[in-house]
């Protein structure tokens, strides 16, 4: 498998800060890889040096196994859709278009052939004469979409593209994206500051902290076995909890929470006092007190959001949130609860 | 690697300035290059010499360097190397083929060595040299492409060849055409009149009590002409800004049903020459002028001189002025985004609030700059002091005076230049201050579709009784000036005639066509040329210096920034005299050509242009350009196709002033002007000098007519922005009798 897009210790500095602390990763061709991280944490930097909008203080970045480091945006083979979609006001959503075939010197009628096909690739037939302040959020969405899809480029980047949609939209945006992106085999560089987002659309996530790279793997490896508290954290939903923890062998630790022990999959360096994410969906209510291995509790919250409840219980552990899909047999707050935690929901974070 | 092959254009630039070298004269010819009798003389005669025959056959050793430096460059265009070495190897080429064309340019002239001490140390060179030809103009040129290529080739301006090339271009012709001249007339201020250096001379001129003298703060005389020019310019800022502000408001905010003549009313003054608003108000307020003559005679009240002084001059930089204001701040105030108004009305902000508290804030950058224009040009001005000043003296025409009166000093009008400088550069670092490094951005990428908030009541009420009087009064002093061209003589004999039309515009048809037999007909095509070439020259160059300032990064911005506007502030008489001094000697041998008057409008007026496409273009998101740079557009294609046409309002603006500028302009051009290029502001000027007011009005009126046409044409040609924007909603009345 070729890589697509490589960086090799890539260092941005603006004056004394360090945006982008020496970072490495390569994007294999044909699939979708997404930079995910909190705000300032240099995402948005890295994907703005694969465009050539930023050089690289240090470091190669090689596009198409060709280093591009020192090419200016014009010149790499590359086409972005921003956060703002920064569609040109003045032109009509077929010359928005057609802006870039004709800017690479393609004649007038074929890079209209072209613009129409890639509009009906992003549904929007019918649109080509419209002005981009006559469409809706989503609309212009996807013509920014469509104007970076008709130069087929080796690469393609999203810069937080679904930030300015509503939350039914950000979802069939996504999925549109997706199928878009494994229908026509293309190379895409995600940002975005959304974890569900991220596992969503991605073959594979890297997960930025403060210039550097936290993890590195598919969407399931990073929620499922975080390597650092930040990523834990930062992927989905989670309870940080203090419990004992006791290593068993190279891959198994024992965790001690209220009452009960629990077996899990992880690593740590001694035994003693742990960091320990709990999963919310993960953890089983039961109403009525007793099981043996259970952890018994107090809901102190319910909330009723549509396709599940969602509770925050009280226990000898500390407050757990926990999420149950019996909607047609809501607890009270006051009521007396066993929760069972499955291992595969609790992460071992470190000491 | 890049598709731009640029060996082929190194070795194109290459060969330009070979041809310049080898197949064209070197010097400039007597008749014009386009006389083509340097032909036969291009080996044998040492005026009209190629620079290889120079060398070879007429001894101008001092031109040799040159030939091994652009046949390196040449060769450069076909060895290999990496990019960047080519590029080093470039630069320095070139930096040393310049550096060898203006040392001798510079210092071989018409009598040989320039200087004394180069014969003492030299020896006599055994040549001279006149003014620079066209084939030493080619291979400047060549020089400066090459050198562009080499720091784009080095990776400066982010390898863009464009970029580098324009920076070159805007950088080389401010030092031409600015500093240089600037400097020399300053340098003056430092020399005895006989040319010995004596800075001592300098303090002995500015601490004289007839510049800093407060005398007038306590009653018993007059203030320094420093404290009176710095008072008048506050005072014209904040006018013009304020009454700028007003009428771009009405135009813009609100269904006011007669905008297009507003705006046609707020035009007319920058269209008019500077003498004929002075000369309307003394129609007005003169002692012969209608409101004199009313108070004589219906109350008795003898006549004053009362329009002479401060507030005459005052009234007339605001007749002035104003449109300038109006024209930077109807950009700002169409760029403000509507939607961040109705953000704000959502907030629980009223309409007054929200223009206090949002418009008006987001409006900072640009009201800053109209603040700066008004301040400047009211220290530059010199037509209106020099008509209704009176005894209020400014720096202006203390220049003005030190250099045409029985004193002849260039010393002394040197040193207030170079006060007026140090106000320019006041304004200029307050207005850096004020403004800070805010982004203001508010034509984003996304489309917007917000309607314009109507502006508060109140404050529409205000603009509109401020703007409205102001437009009548304006009205009345046009009608003034207009009646007074049709009528004998103003003041005394009323009869209503066609006589000055006549002697200035008459048509006879001859057996060869047409004959035009006016007195004006000479110097008004004359205008119309030279304001025509002039006019997309301006436009051009200030709006690519307002996109490199704004939108690229490089060391010496602010500096860049200083440059352009150091044209501006410096008063027209002084860029007049610079000129004179230094383009009437080799190497630039221009003046008494209609070149000098087009590079003298050009450099003078392109600051509204750096000005307006500043003010502009940082409304503008960059992820607009960012855009384009990922669509494969180079530098040059986003500016002409996205930053170029969402500029229109700027580019306007630019158009216009350049084209005006160069038909009203007085003080540069007084001392340029020659009998083949006369200028109509300089014919008109002689005729009010001796008395022909009847021909100078109808003249006048003639040019604003012309003007006006320039102007309709120009926003016909341009268009409008289209940022899919609605309009302002029309007043509840005009919808509902709709």
């Amino acid at each position: 498998m070729s890589a697509g897009v490589e960086f090799r210790n890539v260092v941005k500095r603006y004056g004394a800060t360090t945006a982008v602390a020496g970072v490495s990763f390569a994007v294999a061709s044909g699939t979708l890889t997404t930079l995910l991280g909190p705000s300032g944490c240099g995402k948005t930097t890295v994907l703005r040096m694969i465009a050539g909008l930023e050089a690289a203080s240090e470091g190669a970045i090689l596009i198409d196994n060709e280093d591009v480091t020192a090419l200016s945006a014009t010149e790499r083979d590359v086409s972005m859709v921003f956060q703002s979609y920064a569609l040109f006001p003045h032109m009509s959503v077929l010359d928005n278009v057609c802006y870039g075939l004709r800017r690479s010197g393609v004649d007038k009628t074929t890079a209209a052939t072209s613009a129409q096909e890639a509009l009906q690739q992003v549904g929007l037939d019918g649109f080509a004469q419209r002005q981009p302040s006559e469409l809706s959020g989503g609309q212009q969405q996807r013509v920014a979409v469509a104007r970076a899809l008709v130069l087929r480029p080796s690469v393609m980047l999203f810069d937080e593209p679904l930030s300015n949609l509503d939350a039914r939209l950000r979802r069939q945006m996504r999925e549109e994206i997706r199928e878009l992106q494994q229908r026509l085999g293309l190379t895409v560089v995600y940002v975005t500051h959304d974890q569900q987002e991220a596992l969503a659309v991605s073959d594979r996530i890297i997960v930025m902290n403060r210039g550097r790279i936290e993890q590195d793997g598919a969407p399931r490896d990073l929620y499922e076995r975080p390597a650092t508290a930040f990523v834990a954290n930062f992927m989905g939903e989670s309870n940080r909890l203090r419990g004992a923890a006791r290593r068993l062998d190279e891959t198994r630790v024992a965790v001690t929470l209220g009452d009960s022990e629990i077996v899990v999959t992880g690593t740590i360096a001694a035994d003693g006092e742990t960091d320990i994410a709990v999963r919310p969906e993960t953890v089983t209510i039961d109403p009525a007190p007793g099981p043996a291995g259970s952890l018994p509790g107090r809901v102190v919250k319910a909330t009723y959001v549509g396709t599940h409840m969602e509770y925050t219980v009280e226990t000898a552990a500390g407050a757990l949130f926990a999420i149950c899909p019996r909607v047609d047999r809501p607890l009270a707050a006051g009521h007396a609860v066993a929760l069972s935690l499955a291992p595969r929901g609790i992460l071992v974070v470190g000491g | 690697m890049s598709r731009a092959t640029p060996t082929r254009a190194v070795a194109a630039w290459a060969l330009i300035g070979l041809a310049g070298f080898v197949l064209l004269p070197w010097y400039a010819q007597q008749e014009g290059v386009l006389a083509f009798d340097w032909i036969g003389g291009l080996w044998s005669h040492a005026d009209s010499a190629s620079g290889l025959a120079l060398i070879a056959a007429h001894n101008r050793w001092w031109l040799a360097p040159l030939l091994p430096v652009l046949l390196a460059s040449l060769a450069v265009g076909f060895v290999g190397g990496t990019r960047r070495q080519r590029g080093t190897t470039l630069v320095w080429l070139a930096g040393i083929g310049l550096a060898i064309f203006w040392l001798q340019a510079l210092s071989i002239g018409l009598r040989g060595w320039n200087a004394e001490w180069l014969t003492l140390t030299l020896g006599e060179v055994g040549g001279r040299q006149v003014g620079i030809g066209i084939g030493a103009t080619l291979v400047l040129l060549s020089l400066l492409g090459l050198l562009s290529l080499g720091l784009a080739q080095r990776g400066a301006f982010g390898g863009d060849a464009f970029v580098a090339g324009a920076m070159v271009t805007v950088v080389a012709s401010i030092v031409l055409f600015t500093a240089w001249p600037v400097l020399r007339i300053l340098l003056q201020a430092f020399n005895s009149s006989d040319g010995t250096f004596a800075p001592a001379l300098l303090l002995d001129r500015l601490s004289t009590a007839k510049i800093w003298s407060l005398r007038c703060l306590t009653g018993d005389g007059r203030c320094g002409v420093a404290w009176n020019t710095l008072f008048l310019a506050l005072c014209c800022g904040a006018g013009t800004t304020m009454l700028g502000l007003a009428f771009a408001l009405i135009v813009t905010r609100t269904g006011f049903r007669m905008k297009r003549t507003l705006r046609v009313l707020t035009v007319l003054p920058i269209i008019t020459p500077p003498f004929v608003i002075g000369l309307g108000l003394i129609l007005v307020f003169g002692r012969s002028g209608v409101v004199n003559q009313a108070l004589d005679a219906w109350f008795g009240i003898a006549p004053t001189r009362w329009i002479y002084g401060f507030q005459g001059v005052f009234l007339a930089q605001l007749f002035a002025f104003t449109p300038v204001a109006f024209l930077v701040l109807i950009g700002v105030v169409e760029g403000v985004s509507p939607t961040l108004e109705e953000a704000s009305q959502t907030l629980r902000a009223d309409r007054w609030d929200t223009f206090r508290t949002v418009s008006l804030p987001l409006m900072k950058p640009g009201l800053a700059n109209a603040f700066l224009v008004g301040f400047i040009e009211s220290i530059a001005d010199f037509g209106n002091p020099i008509v209704l000043g009176g005894d209020y003296g400014v720096l202006s025409t203390e220049i003005y005076f030190a250099v045409v009166g029985a004193q002849l000093d260039y010393g002394r009008a040197a040193a207030l230049a170079l006060l007026l400088l140090a106000f320019a550069l006041g304004a200029f670092f307050l207005q850096r201050r004020l403004v800070g490094t805010r982004s203001y951005a508010t034509i984003s990428g996304k489309g917007d579709s917000g309607l314009p908030t109507p502006m508060p009541a109140g404050l529409r009420r205000l603009a509109q009784w401020i703007a409205l009087p102001w437009a009548g009064f304006t009205a009345l002093l046009y009608g003034f000036v207009l009646v007074g061209g049709f009528v004998k003589i103003w003041g005394r004999d009323h009869t209503p005639t066609l006589q000055h039309y006549a002697k200035a515009f008459a048509v006879e048809s001859g057996p060869n066509g047409l004959i035009w037999t006016g007195a004006a007909w000479g110097s008004f095509w004359t205008t119309v040329k030279l304001a025509a070439i002039a006019a997309p020259l301006t436009a051009l160059l200030g709006l690519l210096a307002a996109w490199l300032l704004v939108r690229q990064r490089f060391v010496g911005r602010s500096t860049l920034e200083f440059a352009t506007m150091l044209s501006f502030a410096v008063p027209g008489t002084v860029i007049g005299v610079a000129y004179v001094f230094t383009f009437n000697v080799p190497p630039l041998e221009i003046t008494g050509t209609a070149l000098i008057l087009v590079l003298c409008f050009v450099f003078r007026n392109m600051p509204v242009g750096v000005r307006a496409g500043m003010a502009s273009m940082s409304q503008i998101d960059r992820s607009l350009d960012e855009a384009s740079a990922t669509l494969r557009g180079r530098a040059w294609q986003t500016l002409a196709h996205v930053v170029l046409p969402l500029m229109r309002p700027a580019m306007v603006a630019a158009l216009v002033y350049g084209f005006v500028r160069a038909v009203t302009t007085v003080s540069a051009v007084v001392f340029l002007v020659t009998a083949e290029y006369e200028l109509a502001t300089t014919f008109i000027v002689l005729r009010v000098i001796n008395g022909d007011y009847g021909l100078a009005i109808a003249y006048s009126c003639a040019l604003i007519l012309l003007m006006l046409a320039a102007i309709l044409l120009i926003q016909l040609l341009v268009g409008q922005r289209r940022l899919g924007r609605r309009a302002a909603p029309a007043p509840i009345a005009a919808r509902a009798g709709a």
